[in-house]
């Protein structure tokens, strides 16, 4: 995908990108001072991390720590492919995929990633885009063969970016997602699941952090199409100053996939008057034995709990930040993995302050 | 020592305390008792620096401290506690994180050092058992799924620990059955100490044979319209409020 190419597709599909006008936003874009290039951040272990520097894998940035180095295939041209065989289990050690630039960065950066996972196989992996000047966009195919397990973590921090996630999940497999949008402008993720066979699942969890001018949308399609599947998802968006926050999210569900349970909320909070939040939940069911929900709430912090904590002594900022990091808690609580946890949780502290 | 003299208070324009003068000496517990609409609950938003309750005229003071010259958390931190007639739920957070941040932050402002970790769990264990609180309690998120009587437990528990110099308890008897009340009354009455005052707000008398007042006063229309020793509130009981409809004026 190059950004031209999504222009063209929201044009095409306007009621998509109802609430995201991608070359209006751009324009705005345009008038912002660009990001700084931020340095690549420390890691604490020597866990796998395959770092791309202007959409190009960087071996010498890179470690692949236990982890065999023919995992990833493929260049900045043909798309890279990440692969894992049948039975393979890369839980203990998560892989992490930086995404970064530098001063010879273009204005423009499209990444083509497919990720397959054999049956029974096991990955665990971070995308973590660094702050960037360049526009990025970044293309994801994920194939769960059968009861293959995929728990996958996104984290963007600001920024001009438009991601597409598609994900297949054969019989019994599982997908997971976690994502932290840390503004953006415009920040877009469509992350469009697929569910084949029977008994798989799919887990879609997100924080939005916006502020400023941010824009982002997060937008979801989780197609049921065999029967017993199950699908889970809670976004959560909290909104500052003129920020605007776009969730849509649909669970399609095929004629024959009976005994669907489908469950979707998204939740946000809005610190301003000025901010804007629009969800737009949809289902189109065509079975007639399923379990399909949905649900949407937009409210302020609750007057009640900030003076109750300002009472027992916190200042309203420690309040705001108290009851802002319980929202968000209830997505950043689930993340399995303890340093993704951290990670996250530093980068919303970053945000707050 | 709390001391109000003349205080005005409105809500939106209305006028709603007209005119209140009390002084709590510290070490002792004043009740103040009225009818519903009397103005208990504003009186004790109003002491404890509750947005939107704008105080007109009048001092408010304790232990000589300006209290109207502070907002809501430094007067907690200058020792002012209002145990909640509806403690307010907060999912998210848990008691511990919350009681945790709450002390330390209060003795942040009193210019004590903050506790550590290990300090603080050693504190909030001590008194959280002291008042029969078990420590699944603390870990439970604030008030949420507590039963009623749990709830006003947990505000006796944030007394312990934060430790004021001035205890304002609005309706504390409310929705509690009879074994509740027992257990928050000794919670109570375990605090009482020569250097704190305690308002006990309520509408019955009945709160008052577990916690014994120095005082009694009654509050109808915005104002004190009679003091009096613990025999006060037994005879309002029998008589009820009826006597101070007529004074609206």
């Amino acid at each position: 995908m190059t950004l031209a190419a999504a222009i063209e597709r929201s044009k095409r599909n306007r009621e998509d990108w109802k609430y995201t006008d991608l070359p209006a936003l751009l324009a705005r874009r345009a008038q912002n001072a660009p990001m700084p290039i931020t340095a690549l951040p420390a890691t604490a272990n020597d866990d796998a991390r395959l770092v791309f520097v202007n959409g190009i894998f960087h071996p010498a940035q890179s470690r692949f720590g236990s982890i065999p180095s023919c995992i990833l295939m493929g260049d900045e041209r043909s798309g890279y492919k990440l692969t894992l065989g049948e039975h393979t289990c890369l839980v203990a050690q998560p892989v992490e995929l930086v995404f970064t630039t530098d001063e010879s960065a273009t204005d423009e950066i499209d990444i083509n990633l497919s990720i397959d996972i054999g049956a029974n196989g096991r990955l665990t992996l971070l995308e973590r885009h660094l702050p960037s000047r360049a526009f990025s966009t970044i293309d994801i195919n994920v194939t769960l063969h059968e009861s293959a397990k995929f728990v996958h973590g996104k984290m963007t921090s600001g920024g001009a970016h438009i991601a597409r996630t598609n994900v297949n999940v054969a019989r019994g497999g599982y997908y997971s997602h976690f994502g932290l949008t840390r503004g953006g402008l415009p920040m877009r993720h469509d992350i469009d699941v697929h569910l084949m066979d029977e008994q798989a699942q799919a887990a879609l969890h997100g924080v939005m952090l916006l502020r400023g001018g941010d824009h982002a949308d997060i937008t979801t399609r989780i197609a049921h199409n065999a029967p017993h599947g199950v699908s889970r998802q809670m976004f959560k968006t909290v909104l500052g100053d003129k920020s605007r926050g776009v969730f849509q999210g649909k669970i399609y569900v095929a004629p024959h996939a009976q005994k669907t349970d489908g469950h979707q909320i998204s939740r946000a909070l809005l610190l301003s008057d000025s901010a804007e939040m629009d969800a737009k939940p949809e289902l189109e069911i065509y079975a007639d034995d399923v379990k399909c929900s949905h649900g949407s709430t937009i409210g302020d912090l609750d007057a009640d709990a900030l003076f109750y904590l300002r009472a027992r002594g916190l200042s309203e900022t420690q309040a705001r930040a108290l009851l802002i990091d319980a929202f968000t808690g209830e997505v950043i609580d689930d993340i399995p993995v303890p340093a993704w946890r951290d990670l996250f949780r530093a980068d919303m502290e970053g945000w707050q302050s | 020592m709390l001391e109000i003299r003349n205080l005005h208070a409105a809500i939106g324009g209305k006028e709603i305390l007209k005119g209140i003068d009390l002084t709590v000496p510290s070490g002792q517990v004043h009740a103040i008792m009225g009818p519903n609409g009397s103005g208990k609950s504003t009186l004790s938003y109003v002491l404890s620096g509750r947005e939107g309750y704008e105080v007109t005229q009048g001092t408010v003071t304790l232990n000589g401290q300006d209290l109207l010259a502070l907002n809501t958390e430094q007067r907690a931190a200058a020792g002012v506690f209002l145990a909640m007639q509806y403690p307010v739920e907060i999912p998210g957070v848990t008691n511990m994180n919350f009681l945790k941040t709450a002390l330390n932050a209060v003795r942040k402002s009193r210019g004590q050092s903050e506790l550590d970790a290990m300090q603080m769990l050693k504190l909030l264990r001590g008194k959280a058992s002291a008042i029969g609180l078990s420590d699944d309690m603390l870990k439970r998120a604030v008030n949420v799924g507590f039963s009623g009587g749990e709830k006003k437990r947990n505000e006796i528990l944030q007394m312990a620990v934060l430790e004021p110099a001035l205890c304002l308890l609005d309706e504390t008897d409310s929705g509690l059955d009879i074994d509740a009340l027992k257990i928050v009354s000794d919670g109570v009455n375990a605090l009482r100490a020569p250097d704190r005052s305690m308002v006990v707000i309520t509408h019955y008398q009945r709160l008052l044979d577990y916690i014994k007042p120095d005082a009694v006063h009654v509050l109808a229309f915005g104002k004190i319209r009679k003091s009096g020793g613990p025999e006060l509130a037994h005879e309002l009981e029998a008589r009820g409020y009826a006597d101070f409809a007529g004074e609206a004026a």
